[in-house]
């Protein structure tokens, strides 16, 4: 769960904005808090590993604005909510595992092929 | 919306999304209602944020923070001469791939291959 502890660390070293996110999210009438909720967990697992919060901000604005207009969970996120969060995911910096994963199989593959 | 036309039409709505600003600013909602409008009939609100996010992150568009009578304020973004370029290369991208395509369609049969 290393990944768990690179976070728990950015947490204590970014508590305050934390703090403001999850006060914010909390405060989202249901069902947006539900589906925030829900998106976080993804994030958490399969997003920027090393700072999440910028991105939770973004999503945050999004529902945010969707609660005030009264906009249903469905015609936000769509059909696909993996794919939604991949689209989203996809606009920030990947965590640095992923990062390196990349460059590991990139240079593999180099290695492979000038052979 | 059928799975193929999602499909193609995710490499493409970042510039239809360009194309629509160039028209005149936006907020993100204003920009949902405006596909509608256009025949883009079941494109999550999410998917054209994710979109803004990702232009806004690229420099194609600046944004400005309007006060809404409901809600936080909204973000209106506007294409600026950084866009317009891109902009420019999409819709030339999109004539080469057009023409190909045309040809490739238009093409007569070829009874050889039809046995």
């Amino acid at each position: 769960m290393t990944m768990f502890t690179r976070f728990i660390e950015t947490v204590i070293g970014d508590k305050k904005q934390w703090r403001d996110y999850k006060a914010r999210a909390r405060s989202l009438p249901p069902p947006y808090n539900e589906a925030i909720d829900a998106l976080e967990r993804y994030v958490m697992y399969f997003g920027p590993g090393d700072d999440p919060v910028p991105l939770l901000l973004d999503l945050l604005d999004l529902f945010e604005q969707s609660a005030a207009d009264g906009t249903p969970i469905r015609q936000i996120v769509g059909d696909d909510p993996v794919e939604f969060a991949e689209t989203f995911l996809n606009n920030y910096p990947k965590g640095n595992w992923i990062v390196r994963e990349r460059r590991r199989l990139t240079d593999a593959i180099n290695q492979a092929a000038s052979r | 919306m059928g799975k193929q036309m999602t499909e193609m039409l995710k490499g493409v709505l970042e510039g239809i999304v360009l194309a629509l600003l160039a028209v005149r600013p936006a907020y993100g909602y204003e920009i949902t209602a405006r596909l509608r409008e256009r025949g883009f009939a079941e494109i999550a609100e999410g998917t054209v944020y994710a979109l803004l996010v990702r232009v806004e992150q690229r420099g194609y568009v600046d944004v400005e923070k309007v006060p809404s009578e409901k809600g936080p304020p909204r973000k209106v973004y506007s294409l600026n001469p950084q866009g317009r370029e891109y902009l420019d290369e999409f819709w030339a991208s999109w004539g080469f791939l057009a023409e190909r395509l045309d040809q490739l369609h238009s093409q007569p049969h070829d009874e050889g291959d039809r046995k």
